[in-house]
C-alpha cells in the first residue's frame, strides 16, 4: 500500500501559513497599527476581512502580522531546540557513562519542570524580546529532543553497518557525521514538526498571560489576549487569532504523525 | 514493596533537588537585574546605590552561598520575604495552595473520568466510527491552547447563555455551591486539555494488551467482551498509564497557571504570573519550588499507586519464589 | 452414538498482497467420545487455526470461509456470539501454548479460576474459592491452599500450565483442545503434563483435541492420528496404523524423516526435499505434489479426496497402488 509519496496535505497547509504569514507585510491590505481604518468592533465584511478591533485597526492585517512573529519566534525556538537537542542527545548517547547519566539526569529534572513555569522563570529575569522568547522556549524544547536524539543514536550505534565500519577502523566522529546523523535524520524531522506545534502553543500562551510580546507588536498570542479583554463587546477579536493558532499547531502535528507513520512503516517492513 | 518505595523516593528527590537548583540558578545567572525592576526603569539610580541596594538584598553575595543560604531557610520552613510587599512567601504560597489542590483535583478527575469513557470505547473496535471520531477530536484537542479552550467556554457559557460567571472565587470555607459553581468552568477548562492525552496513552496501551495471550485464555473461558475489558484489559494498562498520568500532572500543572490566572482564581499559579510580571524573584523562587515539589511527589505518588495494582513491580530479586 | 466434534469442510483465509488465500482447506474430520486425537502438521500446516476456529477464536482479518462445525449434534459456527459464549468453556475447553503469557498477571491465578467457575455457577467467592483449590489439586500442584493467592510470574512453566488446565476444565467440557500445549515445556515437565491430561480425560471420559508438530507426543499421547499438509488433511488412522503402515506419501516421508539414534551416522538424514507451499502460492491438485516422488499427472490435476483405504483415510490418487497391503515401498 503505497503512500502518496511526497504530497501531505499538511505539509501544504504548513507550506501555506508560512508563506502568508511571512510574506505579510506584502500581501496585509492595511496597516496594522493604522487606527480607525474602520469603525470599532465591526464584524467581517467585504473591506475588512477579519473585521476590526477595539481601536479601528483592521485584524486581517494584525492577524497577518501577528503570524509572521509567531512563526518566526516558533521556527527560531524550534530550530534552537534542534541544535541544543541533537548535541546534548547525540553527545549523551554517543559517551556512555556517567555524562550520559549526567545529561539525562539532568534533561529529567528540566523535564520535571512544567513549561510555562519554567518560562515564566526566564523571562521575569530576561524580560520578554525577540530576542529572548526564541532562546526560552527553545531551551524549554530541547531535552525532549534530546532524549530523542540520544536513543536514536544508541540504536543506530547498536546496529550492523556502524559495528563494521569501526571494526574497518574509522574513526568515529567521521562517522556519526556522515552516517549516523543522516539515518536519524527522519526521526528529527518528527521532532521538529512536533517541537513547532509546541513552540506557537508556547509562544502564543506566553503572550497571552502577558510574558510574551508586547504592545504595540502582537503576535497571535497577544492579540488574543486583547481580544480576551474585549470579548464582551465583539468575539471576532478573540476568534481569528485563536483559529490561526489553532490550525497552525494541527498542521505541524499532523505533519509530524504523518512522517512518524511512514517511518513506522517503513522500518517495520523492512 | 519497601524497597521499591525507596528507590523511588530517592529518585524522586534528586530531581526535585535538580530541578530547584536550575530555577534558582536561572534567576540569578540570567541577564536582568531584579532590584533595577523594583525600582522601574524610569528612576535615576547611582551604581553605588544599586550596588548598596544589591547588597541589601544579598544578591551580591556568591551564588553558591545564596544557594545554600537560601535551601537552608527554606528547610526549615522560610522562604523568604515578597521583595514587594514584604510578606513573607511561605504565608503567600500557604494561603493560597488549597486553590490550586482543588483546581488540579478537578482537573484530574475530569480527565481520568472521560479517558476512563472514551478509551474502552475506542479500542472496542480499532477503525470503527467510534474510534475514529474519538481520534480525531483527540487530535484536535492536543492541538487547541488550554485557554482557548478556556475561552470558548468563556463565550458560550458566560456570554450567551449567562449560566456562570467568568472570572472569581469563592473559598469552601465559606460557601460550598458558590466555590464549586466558580470551579465548573476552569475544570472542566483543564480537565478538556489534559483528556486528550490520556485517552491516546490509554488506548494505545488497551490496544496493546488486547493483542496479549491471557486475553486469549480470558475469552476462552467464555468471558463477555465487556467483562473482559474492564477486569483484564484495563486494569493491565492502567500500570503504564498510571506513570503517563503522572507526566500528565505536570503538563497540566503549566495549564493550571494560565486557567488560574485566567480564571481570576487565587492561587499559587497566579501568584506565579503576578510575581512574575513584578519581577518579585523571591516569591517566585518559593514559588517554583512548591509547584516543582508538588509535581514530584504527585508523579512519586502514581509510582506507588503502579506498585500497588502490579505486584510484579514489588519483587524485588530474592523473592521470586521456586516452581 | 453422536461425536463428541464433527468438522465438515472448514476453511480459513488470511489476506495477503495478492487477495485473500487459503490456509485451511475444506478440513473435515471428528472425533468420537472419549478419544484422543492427536492432530500433526509442520508450522503453517494450518492446525493451529482450526484448532482456533473450533472455539471461534478466530479474529479479523484471519476469516472463517466456510464449514460447519459440531459439538455434539448441535452446529456452531452459526450460532450468535452471545450463546456461543456460554458453550465456550463449558461444553469445549482449551490450553495453549505459551503457559508464561497465557494468564493475567495481575490477577491471583485462584482468582483466574474462580471467575471461570462463578460464570457458569451461581456460587459465593467463598466457595468458588474452595472449588479453585480442589481443582489446582487435581491437577497436581503442591499445597494448593497457598498456591490459590499465588501470582502467574511467582510459578513456574509447568505450574502455570496446570493451572491453564485447571482452568479449562473448571467448566467440565466434553472436549478439550490442547494447542502445542506442551511445546514450551521441557521434556520432564511435557511428559508430566500429558500423563496429567491422559488421566484427566480418562476420568472425566474427555475428547482430547492435540496439536502437535512433534510425533513422539502425539504417538505417546492419542489413540488415533491426524496427519495435516499445507491446510489440507491428507491421512487419518489409528496411531497403530499411522506410524506402522502410513498410506499417504507425505506421512511416509515423515516418518522416514525421523532421527533414529541407533542409524549409521554417516548417513544422510532422509529430509523431504522443497518447502511447503506459501499459502498464496498453493498448488493446484494435490498439495503435495510438488514434492512428492511419486507424482503422476493426475495428481497435479486434481485434488485427491479423503478416501478410504486400508480401514483409514487417506487424500492421495495412489495410495492403494503405492501402500497398500501386499506392496513393500
Amino acid at each position: 500500500m503505497k503512500l502518496k509519496k511526497h504530497f501531505s496535505f499538511s505539509g501544504a497547509l504548513i507550506l501555506t501559513i508560512l508563506g502568508i504569514c511571512l510574506a505579510a507585510p506584502i500581501i496585509s491590505p492595511y496597516d496594522p497599527y493604522a487606527i480607525a481604518v474602520g469603525d470599532p468592533f465591526a464584524g467581517p465584511s467585504a473591506a475588512h476581512w477579519f473585521g476590526t478591533d477595539d481601536l479601528g485597526r483592521d485584524l486581517l492585517s494584525r492577524v497577518l502580522y501577528g503570524g509572521r512573529i509567531t512563526i518566526l519566534i516558533a521556527m527560531s525556538a524550534t530550530v534552537i531546540a534542534l541544535i541544543i537537542g541533537t548535541l546534548w542527545g547525540v553527545t549523551a548517547g554517543v559517551r556512555h557513562g556517567w555524562v550520559d547519566e549526567f545529561l539525562m539526569r539532568t534533561a529529567d529534572a528540566t523535564m520535571a519542570i512544567p513549561q510555562i513555569l519554567f518560562a515564566l522563570v526566564c523571562i521575569s529575569a530576561v524580560g520578554a524580546s525577540v530576542v529572548s522568547l526564541p532562546l526560552v522556549v527553545g531551551i524549554l524544547l530541547s531535552p525532549t529532543t534530546a532524549r530523542m536524539a540520544r536513543s536514536a543514536v544508541v540504536t543506530e550505534l547498536a546496529s550492523d553497518y556502524v559495528v563494521a565500519a569501526t571494526a574497518s577502523g574509522l574513526k568515529r566522529s567521521r562517522l556519526i557525521l556522515s552516517e549516523v546523523l543522516p539515518n536519524i535524520a527522519p526521526q528529527l524531522l518528527v521532532q521538529l514538526s512536533i517541537n513547532a506545534a509546541a513552540a506557537v502553543m508556547l509562544e502564543a500562551t506566553l503572550s497571552f498571560i502577558g510574558l510574551g510580546i508586547q504592545p504595540p507588536n502582537a503576535s497571535w498570542g497577544t492579540l488574543m489576549l486583547q481580544g480576551y479583554a474585549q470579548i464582551w463587546n465583539s468575539y471576532w477579536f478573540v476568534f481569528f487569532p485563536a483559529m490561526s493558532v489553532t490550525i497552525t499547531i494541527l498542521a505541524f502535528n499532523a505533519y509530524g504523525e504523518r512522517i512518524r507513520v511512514s517511518l513506522d512503516s517503513r522500518r517495520s517492513s523492512v | 514493596m519497601g524497597k521499591f518505595l525507596i528507590r523511588r523516593a530517592i529518585s524522586s528527590a534528586i530531581v526535585f533537588v535538580i530541578s530547584v537548583v536550575l530555577v534558582f540558578m536561572s534567576i540569578r545567572i540570567l541577564p536582568g537585574d531584579p532590584v533595577l525592576a523594583k525600582l522601574g526603569a524610569a528612576t535615576q539610580v547611582t551604581p553605588a546605590a544599586l550596588k548598596a541596594l544589591r547588597e541589601a538584598a544579598g544578591l551580591n553575595r556568591p551564588l553558591l552561598s545564596q544557594l545554600f543560604s537560601w535551601i537552608w531557610h527554606a528547610m526549615q520552613g522560610n522562604l523568604g520575604v515578597s521583595y514587594f510587599s514584604q510578606f513573607p512567601v511561605t504565608k503567600l504560597v500557604g494561603a493560597r495552595i488549597p486553590v490550586t489542590l482543588e483546581l488540579t483535583f478537578f482537573i484530574i478527575l475530569i480527565a481520568v473520568i472521560l479517558a476512563l469513557i472514551f478509551a474502552p470505547l475506542s479500542s472496542a473496535k480499532p477503525g470503527s466510527l467510534i474510534d475514529r471520531v474519538i481520534g480525531y477530536v483527540t487530535s484536535l484537542g492536543l492541538s487547541v491552547p488550554g485557554f482557548v479552550i478556556g475561552i470558548i467556554f468563556i463565550l458560550i457559557v458566560s456570554l450567551k447563555l449567562q449560566w456562570l460567571p467568568s472570572r472569581g472565587f469563592v473559598p469552601l470555607t465559606t460557601s460550598v455551591p458558590q466555590n464549586l459553581k466558580l470551579m465548573i468552568l476552569p475544570s472542566i477548562t483543564g480537565g478538556l486539555t489534559a483528556t486528550p492525552y490520556l485517552v491516546r496513552y490509554l488506548r494505545a496501551s488497551m490496544l496493546e494488551i488486547k493483542q496479549s495471550s491471557f486475553v486469549r485464555t480470558a475469552e476462552g473461558k467464555g468471558l463477555s467482551g465487556a467483562r473482559i475489558m474492564f477486569r483484564h484489559i484495563l486494569p493491565n494498562s492502567l500500570v503504564p498509564t498510571l506513570t503517563m498520568l503522572g507526566l500528565i500532572v505536570g503538563y497540566t500543572l503549566s495549564g493550571v497557571l494560565v486557567i488560574e490566572y485566567m480564571f481570576g482564581l487565587p492561587g499559587i499559579g497566579s501568584l506565579a504570573i503576578e510575581s512574575a510580571f513584578k519581577r518579585d524573584y523571591v516569591v517566585i523562587q518559593g514559588v517554583a519550588l512548591t509547584i516543582i515539589g508538588f509535581f514530584i511527589l504527585t508523579t512519586f505518588l502514581f509510582d506507588v499507586l503502579c506498585g500497588i495494582v502490579d505486584p510484579r513491580l514489588r519483587v524485588t530479586k530474592g523473592q521470586k519464589s521456586e516452581a | 452414538m453422536t461425536n463428541a466434534l464433527t468438522v465438515k469442510n472448514l476453511s480459513i483465509s488470511v489476506p495477503s498482497s495478492k487477495g485473500r488465500v487459503t490456509v485451511v482447506d475444506d478440513v473435515s474430520f471428528n472425533i468420537p467420545e472419549g478419544k484422543k486425537v492427536g492432530l500433526v502438521g509442520e508450522s503453517g500446516s494450518g492446525k493451529s487455526l482450526t484448532a482456533f476456529s473450533l472455539m471461534r477464536l478466530i479474529k479479523d482479518p484471519v476469516r472463517v470461509d466456510g464449514g460447519e462445525i459440531f459439538l455434539g449434534d448441535r452446529e456452531v459456527l452459526g450460532l450468535k456470539m452471545k450463546e456461543f459464549r456460554q458453550l465456550r468453556g463449558s461444553e469445549i475447553s482449551m490450553i495453549y501454548q505459551d503457559p508464561m503469557s497465557a494468564l493475567n498477571p495481575i490477577m491471583r491465578v485462584g482468582h483466574q479460576i474462580a471467575e471461570s467457575i462463578r460464570l457458569r455457577s451461581d456460587v459465593s467467592a467463598k466457595a468458588a474459592r474452595k472449588t479453585a483449590i480442589e481443582l489446582l489439586a487435581s491437577v497436581g500442584i503442591p499445597e494448593p491452599d497457598r498456591r490459590v493467592d499465588s501470582y502467574p510470574f511467582e510459578m513456574s512453566g509447568g505450574m502455570l500450565q496446570r493451572v491453564v488446565i485447571a482452568i479449562a476444565l473448571s467448566g467440565e467440557p466434553k472436549v478439550l483442545i490442547a494447542d502445542e500445549a506442551t511445546t514450551a515445556l521441557d521434556v520432564t515437565t511435557q511428559d508430566r503434563v500429558l500423563t496429567l491430561i491422559d488421566k484427566l480425560a480418562a476420568d472425566r471420559g474427555l475428547s482430547v483435541l492435540l496439536i502437535t508438530h512433534d510425533l513422539g507426543v502425539a504417538a505417546q499421547f492419542s489413540d488415533d492420528i491426524m496427519v495435516m499438509y499445507a491446510g489440507k488433511l491428507v491421512e487419518s488412522g489409528t496411531v497403530t496404523q499411522i506410524f506402522s503402515h502410513p498410506v499417504h506419501p507425505y506421512t511416509k516421508a515423515l516418518l522416514d524423516s525421523r532421527c533414529d539414534y541407533t542409524i549409521d551416522v554417516t548417513k544422510p538424514i532422509n529430509s523431504i526435499a522443497g518447502q511447503p507451499p506459501r499459502p498464496d502460492n498453493r498448488p493446484v491438485g494435490c498439495v503435495f505434489s510438488p514434492r512428492c516422488e511419486h507424482v503422476q499427472a493426475r495428481c497435479t490435476e486434481n485434488v485427491p479426496p479423503l478416501t478410504l483405504v486400508e480401514e483409514r483415510l487417506t487424500a492421495c490418487f495412489r495410495a492403494e497402488e503405492l501402500f497398500g497391503v501386499g506392496q513393500v515401498k
